[in-house]
């Protein structure tokens, strides 16, 4: 699966990603405190320059992303004209489109691994407390790796269903894909197990010891 | 330990593909992304704990820039958009959920269910979106409330349908229905 | 009577048919191929769940992708996991669904059900749920859920591959039975020896197609060419890790 980074070497795919989310933190609460349309605006133009400060063709990226932002925009206007506060309705519209703009600038110039490294550092107090270093990592691993498994199991199950059906899939297709969920966790969760579990090689030899006095209990 | 983690991020995985496989049909023929429906599944059938976790993990990585949300959206930039108010909410949502299924030991799973997706999918997931609402559309909480009317009757079927998704787990695997463990 | 003419079809801009025309006529139709030969999507094109993207498909002169509630009566798709194709909790649901968009009537659409499970001497199946059941069993309650909607036409991609010898054996022997069309997809070239004819499928196109003898024996000499250079171990690769290093390892 692809992640919605561009890659890059501009100043700003170069620039710490920590430094860049709390700018971004800061930026995004200063945005929604403008109240005066001119103010919006420049800061709009301002993010636009970013996206162009970084390229042509990276920019033209950008616009394909926010392209969706065009019908919220659309029907914030609307309710704003019916409610005749279309001032109001440019402040809040520019607004939004610079601090999403801002935001999915972000994410377009930064690799997944350099923001996981922001998360394992943020985690640090609960590694800390005792959860094993791989666990974020490897449930990161395990949607990437099942999310497209189980979108092809969904799509098998509604195959199966216009099969037999003319009808469109209902809910009732939700009952087997869970259950393949479930089903699938439990397999999984034992050949996990099976691979040393959560811990590293040196903690794993301790906690297959554990589980097997655990096995031996069981079998007693 | 490695059980938890699995289960929680295949669930995540779960609440990925959901918003990515083609649109399901409501009961009435309103085609839907059955998205919500997945928040609300991790906290009915996963528990408080477990479903909020596979929620809060299944939203990092949308965070972080993965592609995960209905219809392929990711980034940041969801998260300053006027919906974000309910993004921050669905793992409280699932909480919600899980811990109404757990405290409310009633052996009828669909109506428990039902009530737990209620309250947690719509009453307290409302809360956090209306509040997200206000603030990036500079409305009132009460001009922000009105503005979520038109999607109450969707988000009840969502319950509904929640509720019964459950039973048939609880029927088929009673034992992967931790919410009750 | 399948008939394909001049179909395109590719999948996010990869093609994966071009310019195919087959005309299907005999009753035990193999097809054959390796992976990404395009066997599946040719499957589903055919079962009417895809539109080519150029030319048309028809099963009995009923165009399949646009005409749906014929093709469902006429067509049976078969997968082969049983778990991608089991969607109701008891077996009894499951044969029903089927039945019940062909007769619009869900009472009478259990009573048929019940009435194919007696045939293959399962009644006692009928409130059993479908996850007790082992993975053959689940295959043969698939196999009744097609046969209940009385299609003339069963498509099968890869059916009981992965079962044990005594369980795909009987599971064949049900299908050998059979009356209708079958198209099978199958890397077990034994079971097409008695088959009509083969149709060898490669990169989209038809390599070779006619009488079992001939296709069967150039594909098997074909494919031990090829047997996969990727997956073999290199001749002077270094030694495997012996399992004593392994323990070693484990323990410390």
């Amino acid at each position: 699966m692809l992640s919605l980074s561009v890659s890059g070497q501009s100043w700003l795919h170069k620039s710490p990603t920590p430094l860049k989310l709390i700018v971004l933190c800061v930026a995004t609460f200063m945005l929604f405190s403008l109240q005066n349309w001119l103010d919006a605006l420049l800061a709009l133009v301002v993010v636009c320059g970013l996206y162009l400060s970084i390229g042509w063709s990276f920019a033209k990226i950008g616009i394909e992303r926010l392209k969706p932002l065009i019908w919220m925009i659309l029907v914030i206007m609307l309710y704003h004209l019916l409610t005749s506060r279309i001032e109001e309705g440019v402040v809040i519209s520019l607004r939004l489109c610079a601090a999403i703009g801002l935001a999915t600038l972000i994410t377009m110039t930064t690799r997944l691994d350099a923001m996981m490294k922001v998360v394992d550092w943020l985690a640090e107090p609960v590694y800390k407390l005792g959860l094993p270093r791989r666990t974020l990592g490897l449930a990161s691993a395990l949607v990437i790796r099942f999310t497209p498994v189980f979108i092809e199991r969904g799509t098998k199950l509604s195959d199966a269903w216009k099969m037999r059906s003319t009808k469109r899939p209902n809910h009732r297709l939700l009952v087997p894909l869970s259950l393949a969920v479930l089903d699938d966790a439990d397999r999984v969760a034992e050949a996990l197990k099976a691979r040393g579990g959560l811990s590293s090689i040196k903690a794993g030899a301790e906690s297959s010891k554990s589980a097997q006095t655990k096995d031996q209990r069981t079998k007693l | 330990m490695e059980r938890n983690l699995v289960f929680i991020a295949l669930f995540a995985a779960l609440i990925a593909a959901l918003g990515l496989i083609p649109k399901i049909d409501l009961a009435s023929g309103v085609p839907i992304t059955a998205q919500s429906l997945g928040i609300m599944l991790a906290g009915t059938v996963l528990g408080a704990k477990r479903g909020a976790l596979a929620v809060l993990l299944f939203l990092a990585l949308v965070a972080l820039g993965l592609p995960l949300l209905a219809g392929g959206r990711g980034g940041l930039g969801l998260f300053a958009s006027p919906t974000a108010g309910f993004l921050v909410g669905f793992p409280v949502a699932a909480f919600v959920a899980g811990l109404i299924m757990k405290q409310w030991q009633h052996s009828n799973i669909a109506l428990v269910a039902t009530v737990a997706a209620v309250i947690g999918g719509i009453i307290v997931l409302y809360i956090f979106g209306i509040i997200g609402l206000s603030i990036t559309l500079d409305k009132s909480l009460m001009e922000s409330t009105l503005l979520m009317t038109p999607f109450l009757i969707g988000d009840a079927i969502k319950a509904v349908i929640t509720g019964l998704v459950t039973q048939a787990i609880a029927k088929a695997r009673p034992e992967f229905l931790f919410s009750r463990a | 009577m399948i008939k394909i003419e001049t179909v395109d079809f590719a999948l996010q801009d990869r093609p994966i048919l071009s310019n195919l025309s087959l005309d299907i006529a005999q009753k035990r139709v193999g097809l054959i191929g390796c992976n990404g030969s395009g066997k599946s999507s040719l499957l589903r094109l055919i079962a009417g769940l895809q539109e080519p993207d150029q030319g048309a498909i028809t099963v009995n002169g009923i165009d399949v992708a646009k005409d749906r509630s014929k093709a469902i009566s006429t067509i049976g798709l078969i997968f082969q996991n049983p778990d991608h194709q089991i969607i109701f909790p008891t077996v009894e649901e499951e044969i029903a669904f089927g039945l019940e968009s062909q007769l619009g009537d869900k009472k009478l659409a259990i009573e048929k059900a019940n009435a194919i499970l007696t045939t293959f001497q399962r009644s006692h199946w009928a409130s059993l749920g479908t996850h007790m059941l082992s993975q053959g069993q689940r295959h043969l309650v698939c196999l009744m859920a097609v046969l209940a909607m009385q299609p003339s036409v069963i498509l099968l991609d890869e059916p009981y591959a992965g079962l044990d010898w005594p369980t795909s054996a009987a599971l064949y022997q049900w299908l050998e039975k059979l009356d209708q069309q079958l198209l099978l997809i199958t890397h077990d070239l034994d079971h097409l020896k008695k088959f009509d004819r083969i149709i060898w499928l490669d990169e989209g196109k038809i390599a070779m197609d006619g009488e079992p003898e001939t296709v069967l024996a150039a594909y098997a000499a074909e494919m031990r060419l090829r047997s996969n250079q990727d997956l073999a171990p290199d001749q002077d690769a270094k030694p495997l890790p012996d399992s004593q290093t392994m323990t070693i390892k484990e323990r410390a």
